[in-house]
């Protein structure tokens, strides 16, 4: 098995993790990796291609691609080793990861470690949600690659589930994909975005947001054919082809616990102090590892301050 | 082996309805002989009614109706279907089960069901005092007074089972039609025509391995012995981050109830909450339900608490084939040259290769001359258990072939390798599900979060496109 050393090494390529790398750099550790386990490094702006990214960091806004690929060449530009296609799979030491990749099984290890592995969206089942397990079900994460990066064909007409910042971002994806957006579901009073977003978003598109509306059930036996909800008002179907699972998220954090990283049992985030450093000196972690979400311009500030914060 | 037929051939030795684990197991035992085979089965994939969705747990049969044909069969394929995985390469896992007390009366009855495994031929198993069951597994809920320890109860992985099956079945000359639906049965003094949605079949000798269905089939021979009515199992299953917290098989004990619900690792490492029972008149109802859902939940907090708080990953639902009838419900009838199997409601995966030799000998009495037998061909399926080295950690393989080290399915840890060889299998999936089945592919953590559009961009190109 190969075995590497570096100073820091930086585990997930989206905006934390890179502008994490870019400021590392800066501020002269000579050797900075980070690795993604996917094909191309970004995250999850790479795959959202609607506008909405940039304004606190980069002071303009633009699409997820390419504010993905801004801050990759920004990182290219300044020396830091982008290591797509490669996962970490565990430790192998206090500050030692295991990997694995085309090239092969490796150890790496660092000075610093840092986890900026990202958030998702808990699906269908790890929200327990009863019913069939038709074709048609997605998560706003899903569905973006689906529409953006493959061009899949999505549906007609779709119900989303939970209604904050992200939810109007799948409004928006629908749109794209030419599937309308029939319903907009949320047991809260109300919607939890920005009111311009939502405005912006309700005004273009014509969706109903339904407060107070609670999933009951998913219907269909081949293609999703509709959902049960209970309301204010009692039980009723709302006839869709496409439901798609926004929001509830969960901190990706794998690597954290297979470390035995301290856990927060509210947010299931690594604990970490005033510098972003987790249970274990030298290991830290950022962006949206740590509850609660962010959005990407936040997350890359966080993995820029925190050198000046730290080294 | 199998004769082989050409293509256009449409009359066969024998035909089996329905490729789930048992006609598959069924399709395989015969194709060691000198016959021609049809395994067929109305949905687009082996395996995918109720042998899709079980606890997945290979039985020692302790706990059957003593002297009972399903006794025989279990106790009898067990260690047949060991002997097979071991062979062709389907993860199982050695833990062992502890049937856990919660009340007195349950405590009382551990000893009775001790004497009924040994009535059952299983001598091994063994009483375990609380301090003990506490030691063994310190996650369980606080309440539970001892349990009887069951070493023999294992788990295995049930995917890969029918497939091996169906794989090998296929290789030796059997000839496996799915998406094709037996709409109806016509009879000759020496011939069966099946009508199916795909034209007509003939075959001298008829196994009606159709599952919910088989009293159905069994109707267009005139036959009613029983009625299947479709009883509801409901499973979650959670993340591979809940594993260690339980090291056997936990199962309740039997009571005037039922079966009760058991927490189980899986071969794949996630561990398992489940099933429900409730009997339904729909037997294409396998969807879960509110109430279903919930009642695991409450039971699950009080088995093992930590495990609510870890991420549900998939929530399955299976459809046992229950009968007005405790024990299988397998018949031959000689005069018609067909053998129903039906009945085989909660240890059908287990039984499956005592059920094909049993089916065997059957047909033989019935007249049909099995000829000349070979050895059947080797098979080899892909290991899916997280017990051995998965290709993602396997060094030479990776040197050999890169994709093997590119990770497609980060929760599962599949990579293309894996999923470009499984569309160029004997037998492909058809869509997500069966590609999930034969790899684990999306049915991880993130439910298709990350990999969703990568998979089905790799199943519409069938594995052509990156
Ligand atoms: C659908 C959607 C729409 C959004 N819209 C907007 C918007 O309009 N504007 C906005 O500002 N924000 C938006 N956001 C939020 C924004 O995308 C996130 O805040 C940001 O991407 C978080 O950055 P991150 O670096 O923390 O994590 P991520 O971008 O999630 O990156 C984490 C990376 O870590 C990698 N990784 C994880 N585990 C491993 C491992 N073990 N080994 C190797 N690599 C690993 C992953 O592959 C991933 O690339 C949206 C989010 C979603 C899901
Ligand atoms: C919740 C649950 C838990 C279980 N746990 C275990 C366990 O731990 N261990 C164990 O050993 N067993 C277990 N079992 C039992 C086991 O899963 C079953 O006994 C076994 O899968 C039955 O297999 P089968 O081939 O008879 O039926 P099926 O898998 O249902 O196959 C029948 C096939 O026939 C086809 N078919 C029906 N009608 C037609 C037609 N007209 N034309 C063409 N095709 C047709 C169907 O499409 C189907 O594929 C469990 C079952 C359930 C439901």
């Amino acid at each position: 098995m190969k075995k590497s050393e570096v100073d820091v090494l930086i585990v997930g390529a989206g905006p934390a993790g890179l502008a994490a790398a870019i400021a590392a750099k800066q501020s002269g550790f000579a050797r900075v990796r980070v690795l993604d386990r996917e094909r191309e490094a970004g995250g999850v702006p790479r795959h959202s291609l609607h506008t909405g990214y940039g304004l606190r960091d980069l002071h303009r806004v633009m699409s997820g691609p390419k504010y993905a690929a801004r801050y990759i060449s920004k990182a290219l530009e300044a020396g830091v080793e982008i290591s797509t296609s490669t996962t970490a799979l565990d430790w192998a030491g206090d500050l030692a990861l295991a990997l694995t990749s085309p090239m092969g099984l490796e150890e790496v290890s660092a000075s610093q470690i840092l986890l900026a592995t990202g958030a998702r969206e808990r699906g269908r089942n790890a929200r327990a949600i009863a019913g069939t397990r038709p074709v048609g079900i997605y998560t706003t994460g899903s569905l973006q690659q689906s529409v953006y990066l493959r061009h899949q064909e999505i549906g007609t007409r779709a119900v989303i589930i939970g209604a904050e910042h992200v939810s109007f971002s799948a409004v928006m994806t629908l749109a794209h994909a030419g599937v309308q957006t029939v319903a907009m579901l949320t047991p809260e009073a109300r919607h939890q975005s920005y009111f311009p977003l939502h405005w912006g978003t309700a005004l273009r598109y014509r969706y109903a947001l339904r407060t107070k509306t609670k999933l009951l059930e998913i219907l269909g036996r081949e293609r999703v054919s509709g959902v049960r909800v209970a309301t204010p008002s009692g039980e009723e179907v709302i006839e869709c082809d496409t439901v798609v699972f926004s929001a509830d998220w969960i901190p990706d954090n794998e690597l954290a616990r297979r470390g035995s990283l301290q856990i927060s049992e509210s947010t299931k985030s690594p604990i970490v102090n005033h510098l972003y450093e987790t249970s274990r000196s030298g290991v830290f972690a950022l962006g949206n590892l740590l509850m609660p979400i962010k959005s990407a311009d936040q997350c890359a500030l966080e993995g820029s301050s925190l050198l000046s914060k730290n080294w | 082996m199998a004769k082989r037929v050409a293509p256009h051939v449409r009359t066969f030795d024998v035909a089996i309805i329905g490729a789930g684990v048992v006609g598959a197991a069924i399709a395989r035992e015969l194709a060691r002989f000198d016959l021609s085979i049809l395994l067929i089965d109305a949905k687009s994939d082996v395996g995918a009614g109720t042998s899709k969705a079980n606890t997945a747990i290979l039985h020692t049969g302790f706990d059957t109706v003593p002297g009972s044909l399903e006794s025989r069969l279990v106790s009898r394929g067990y260690f047949l279907l060991r002997d097979y995985a071991r062979e062709v390469g389907i993860s199982y896992e050695t833990c062992g089960a502890l049937l856990v007390a919660w009340s007195a009366e349950e405590f009382a009855n551990l000893s009775k069901i001790q004497e009924k495994a040994i009535a059952n031929g299983y001598l091994e198993s063994y009483l375990v005092d609380v301090a003990d069951l506490y030691a063994k597994e310190p996650h369980l809920g606080p309440g539970a007074l001892g349990a009887l320890a069951v070493p023999g109860e294992w788990i295995i992985d049930p995917w890969s089972t029918t497939l091996a099956y169906a794989t090998q079945a296929k290789a030796a000359g059997a000839v496996l039609q799915l998406s094709t639906r037996v709409e109806r049965i016509a009879q000759s003094s020496h011939l069966h025509t099946l009508h199916t949605s795909q034209g007509e079949f003939e075959a001298r000798y008829l196994v009606n391995a159709a599952g919910l269905y088989s009293d159905v089939i069994d109707r267009e021979f005139g036959f009613e012995d029983f009625v299947v009515t479709p009883r509801r199992g409901e499973l979650m299953v959670f993340d591979k981050l809940s594993r260690s917290l339980v090291s056997h098989i936990l199962l309740p004990v039997p009571s005037s109830m039922g079966k009760g619900v058991l927490v189980s690792p899986t071969v794949f490492g996630n561990v398992m909450l489940g099933p429900t029972a409730e009997n339904l008149s729909d037997k294409s109802a396998t969807e879960s339900s509110i109430t279903g859902l919930a009642f695991l939940q409450e039971k699950g907090r009080k088995i093992m608490p930590a495990l609510l708080d870890e991420e549900i990953t998939a929530i399955y639902v299976g459809l046992r084939a229950a009968t007005e009838h405790s024990d299988f419900q397998i018949s031959l009838h000689a005069p018609q040259r067909y053998v129903t199997v039906g009945g085989i409601r909660s240890t059908g995966l287990t039984a499956s290769m005592a059920i094909a030799e049993h089916v065997r000998d059957l047909l033989t009495q019935a007249g049909l001359d099995l000829g000349k037998q070979d050895a059947l061909p080797a098979i080899h399926i892909p290991r899916l258990g997280e017990a051995t080295l998965r290709p993602y950690q396997n060094e030479p393989l990776i040197a050999a072939n890169p994709s093997y080290g590119e990770i497609i399915c980060h929760c599962e840890r599949v990579t293309r390798g894996e999923i470009v060889a499984t569309l160029a299998s004997p037998i492909p999936p058809q869509d997500q599900a069966g590609l999930g089945r034969r790899t684990r592919a999306t049915l991880g953590r993130c439910q298709g979060f990350y990999c969703h559009a990568e998979v089905r961009a790799l199943l519409e190109s069938k594995g052509g496109v990156s």
